[in-house]
C-alpha cells in the first residue's frame, strides 16, 4: 500500500541528498580552482627566481646555488625543479634519484606529476630565452597535503548533510503528522463505522476533506434512507399481497367447497404455494446485506426483547438463555440479525423440551453465533437436506416451519457459514460464523 | 365471549366475523384505526383482534394508546409485517401475540383460545376444565363424568364464558355485554333461558342464583 507520508518522505531525501552532494562537489571544485590559481602565481615566480640563479660564469652559463632556496637542497622536500639549457640540465638536489615526467607545455600542468615517495606533484613550466639561448625551467610542488586536506572537506562534508538530512526527515515527519492528522483521523473514523461503532463521519473536517466527509456522510444517509423506504414497500407490498391471500385461505373452508374436496385441496395447496414464495422473496428482498458499513446488532439492547418475543409466542415453560460478551456489538444491520436469529430461535422453540441457548463469541476473527436446543435434533443423514432446502428455493417443502431459507439467504448475504449438529443438550446445534470484516 | 377485529379488508373482515361467529365468539368489526382507538377502550371487550394496516390511524399507535391509557385486554395483533423486527415493535407495543397474514383460519380461532385461556390464568390444554366438566371448543360440546352432553350455540357460549370466569359473581348485564356483539338486542330474558338449560342439563347446583347481585358458577365461594 502507498503511503503518502512514505512516498513525500523518499522524494525529499533523493532532492536533498542530489543538491548537497552537487553542492559539496562544485564548492570543492570552485575551491580548488581558486587554489591552483594562487599556486600557478607562486610557481611562476619561483621559476623567475631559478632564471635569476642562472648566471653567466668564467664557464659560461652556470647555477648560482647561493641563489637557491634551502628547499631545493633537502631531499623530498617537496619543491623541485629542472632547468634546461640547450645542451645541459640542471636538477634540483630535493628531487634526489626521482625523475618525474616533466610537462610539456608551458604554464600550469593539467595533471598531476607522479613524484618521489608517492608525492603527487604540481608542475609549472616556464620558456624563456636569453642571450638567444632558450631556457626552459620546469618547477614542480608537492600538491599531497592539499589533496588530503580535501579528502577531509568532502568527509566532514558528506557527514553533515548525512546528519541535516536525518534532521530534515525528522522535522519533516513531525511536520506531516501534523498535516495528515485530519486525514488519520477520518481513517481511524472509517474502521469504526465499518466496525459499526458509529453512523458518520464527523462534518468537523478540514477544508481539504470536507467534501470528502460530507459526501460520505450523504452516500450513507442517502444509503440508509433507501434502504429504510424501500423496506417501507416492501411492507406495503406484502399487506396488499397477504391480505387477499388470507381472504383466499378462508374462502376455501368454506362449507360449499368442502363437497369438492379435490378442488379445495388443489386450491389450498396452490395458495401455499404462492404464500411461501411471497413471503420468502419478500423477505429476501428485506435484507440489508452489507450496504450500510455502520450498521450493527447491539447484543445488550436487542437480544432481550427478542426473548421476551419468543418467551411470549411459545409455550410458557421453555427454559430460554442467551449468553454473549458484556457490552458486544455485531457489524450487522439489525433487522437482518433479528431475522436471521428469530427464525432459528423459532424454530429450536418449536422443537425443544424445555431449554433453548443461544451462545454469541468472538472467534477466529470473526464472531460465532450458536443455537443449541434439547429437542429430538435432526439425524446426520437428512441434515444436508435441511441445509440444501434452505439454499435451493424450488425444493422447500411446505409445511415444515424450519424458516431456514430466509437464514440462509442472509448468511449468502453475509459471506457467513453455517453446519448442524449435535448439542451437548441433547437436541440439535446450529453453529453460525460471520467472518468480522466486510 | 366478545371480540373486537379492527380489520380494513371488507373480504377478510367478513370471513372472520362469520368464522368467529360460528365458533361462538360476539364479534364487532371496525375498519378505521380512529374509531378502533374510541371503541376499543370503551367497550369491554374480552379479546381484540387488531390489524396494524389501518386507515386513519396506523393499528401500533392505536395499541400504544391503549396501554397509556390502562387498557388490559388482550391483543392480538393480525398483519402481513413478518419480520421479526416488525414483530418484536408490536410485541413491545404491548401485543400479546403476533399472526401473520396469510393464516389458516383454525390458527386464528386457535391463537384467540389460547390467548383467552392465558389471560384467565389457565394452562391451554386442548379441553378447558372448570366446576368438574370438559368443554370441548372445537365441537362446541361438553362432558360430565365421561357423559358427553350436546350443547346448542347460546348454551355454548354462556357455558364458556361462566367455565373462563369460575368462581366470579356475574351479573345479567355483565353476562349480555360480554356475549352479544354491539348490534344484537340485548334481551336479559334469552340469557335467563341459557341458564335454566344449562341447568337442567348439568345440574341445578352448577350455577347459583344471588339474588339481585347475578350468577355464579362453579362450587368454590
Amino acid at each position: 500500500m502507498k503511503s503518502i507520508q512514505r512516498s513525500l518522505a523518499l522524494g525529499l531525501v533523493a532532492v536533498l541528498l542530489v543538491v548537497a552532494l552537487l553542492l559539496v562537489q562544485s564548492s570543492l571544485w570552485l575551491f580548488e580552482a581558486g587554489l591552483k590559481r594562487s599556486l600557478e602565481a607562486d610557481l611562476r615566480e619561483e621559476a623567475e627566481g631559478l632564471l635569476v640563479a642562472v648566471v653567466n660564469g668564467p664557464d659560461g652559463v652556470q647555477l648560482d646555488t647561493q641563489r637557491l632556496s634551502p628547499r631545493y637542497q633537502r631531499a623530498f622536500s617537496g619543491h623541485y625543479f629542472q632547468i634546461q639549457l640547450p645542451g645541459r640540465t640542471w636538477r634540483s638536489r630535493s628531487l634526489w634519484d626521482a625523475t618525474p615526467q616533466w610537462p610539456q607545455t608551458p604554464g600550469l600542468a593539467s595533471e598531476l606529476l607522479d613524484g618521489p615517495q608517492q608525492q603527487r606533484l604540481l608542475s609549472y613550466r616556464a620558456q624563456y630565452r636569453r642571450d638567444g639561448q632558450p631556457i626552459v625551467i620546469s618547477v614542480a610542488q608537492d600538491y599531497t597535503p592539499v589533496l588530503d586536506s580535501f579528502a577531509r572537506v568532502r568527509l566532514s562534508g558528506l557527514g553533515l548533510v548525512g546528519v541535516a538530512l536525518l534532521v530534515f526527515l525528522l522535522v519533516q515527519r513531525y511536520a506531516m503528522a501534523l498535516a495528515l492528522r485530519p486525514l488519520e483521523r477520518a481513517r481511524q473514523q472509517i474502521a469504526q463505522l465499518q466496525q459499526g461503532q458509529r453512523q458518520q463521519l464527523d462534518s468537523q473536517a478540514p477544508l481539504e476533506l470536507q467534501p470528502l466527509v460530507e459526501q460520505i456522510n450523504h452516500l450513507l444517509t442517502h444509503t440508509e434512507d433507501t434502504l429504510q423506504r424501500s423496506r417501507h414497500a416492501l411492507g406495503n407490498l406484502g399487506h396488499a399481497l397477504k391480505t387477499p391471500l388470507a381472504v383466499l385461505g378462508s374462502l376455501t373452508q368454506r362449507e360449499e367447497l368442502a363437497a369438492y374436496p379435490e378442488l379445495q385441496a388443489g386450491l389450498q395447496e396452490q395458495l401455499a404455494q404462492i404464500q411461501q414464495r411471497v413471503s420468502r422473496e419478500l423477505g429476501r428482498a428485506r435484507l440489508a446485506g452489507e450496504v450500510l458499513p455502520g450498521a450493527h446488532f447491539d447484543c445488550d439492547a436487542e437480544l432481550p426483547a427478542l426473548f421476551e418475543t419468543l418467551a411470549m409466542i411459545h409455550r410458557q415453560d421453555l427454559d430460554l438463555r442467551w449468553q454473549a460478551p458484556p457490552g458486544c456489538r455485531l457489524p450487522r444491520d439489525r433487522e437482518d440479525m433479528l431475522e436471521l436469529l428469530g427464525n432459528l430461535l423459532d424454530n429450536a422453540c418449536k422443537w425443544a423440551r424445555s431449554k433453548v441457548v443461544l451462545t454469541i463469541e468472538r472467534a477466529d476473527g470473526g464472531y460465532r453465533l450458536c443455537v443449541e436446543d434439547d429437542g429430538p435434533g435432526i439425524p446426520p443423514a437428512q441434515r444436508e437436506k435441511v441445509l440444501a432446502r434452505g439454499a435451493r428455493l424450488d425444493e422447500s417443502a411446505q409445511g415444515h416451519g424450519l424458516g431456514l431459507g430466509i437464514v440462509s439467504d442472509i448468511l449468502a448475504a453475509w459471506h457467513g457459514e453455517w453446519k448442524l449438529d449435535d448439542s451437548p443438550l441433547g437436541g440439535l446445534r446450529v453453529t453460525i460464523r460471520l467472518p468480522a470484516g466486510r | 365471549m366478545r371480540l373486537l377485529l379492527v380489520e380494513d379488508n371488507v373480504p377478510l373482515a367478513d370471513e372472520l366475523v362469520a368464522s368467529l361467529g360460528r365458533h361462538g365468539y360476539a364479534t364487532d368489526w371496525l375498519a378505521d384505526g380512529r374509531d378502533a382507538d374510541y371503541q376499543g377502550s370503551s367497550e369491554p371487550y374480552d379479546l381484540i383482534v387488531l390489524d396494524l394496516g389501518l386507515p386513519g390511524k396506523p393499528g401500533l399507535e392505536v395499541l400504544r394508546d391503549w396501554r397509556a391509557r390502562g387498557l388490559t385486554t388482550p391483543v392480538l395483533v393480525l398483519t402481513a409485517r413478518a419480520s421479526w423486527a416488525e414483530r418484536i415493535e408490536g410485541l413491545k407495543a404491548g401485543a400479546d401475540d403476533y399472526l401473520t397474514k396469510p393464516f389458516h383460519p383454525e390458527e386464528l380461532l386457535l391463537r384467540i383460545q389460547a390467548l383467552l385461556r392465558r389471560a384467565h390464568g389457565l394452562a391451554n390444554q386442548p379441553l378447558l376444565r372448570a366446576g368438574g366438566l370438559e368443554l370441548d371448543e372445537g365441537r362446541q360440546s361438553c362432558r360430565k363424568n365421561g357423559e358427553e352432553i350436546a350443547l346448542t350455540a347460546g348454551e355454548f357460549r354462556l357455558l364458556r364464558y361462566f367455565m373462563l370466569h369460575p368462581g366470579q359473581l356475574l351479573s345479567k348485564t355483565h353476562l349480555a355485554e360480554h356475549l352479544y356483539d354491539g348490534e344484537t338486542e340485548r334481551d336479559s330474558n334469552v340469557i335467563e333461558v341459557h341458564i335454566n338449560r344449562l341447568r337442567g342439563k348439568l345440574g341445578r347446583e352448577l350455577i347459583e342464583t344471588r339474588r339481585g347481585q347475578g350468577y355464579r358458577f362453579g362450587g368454590q365461594p
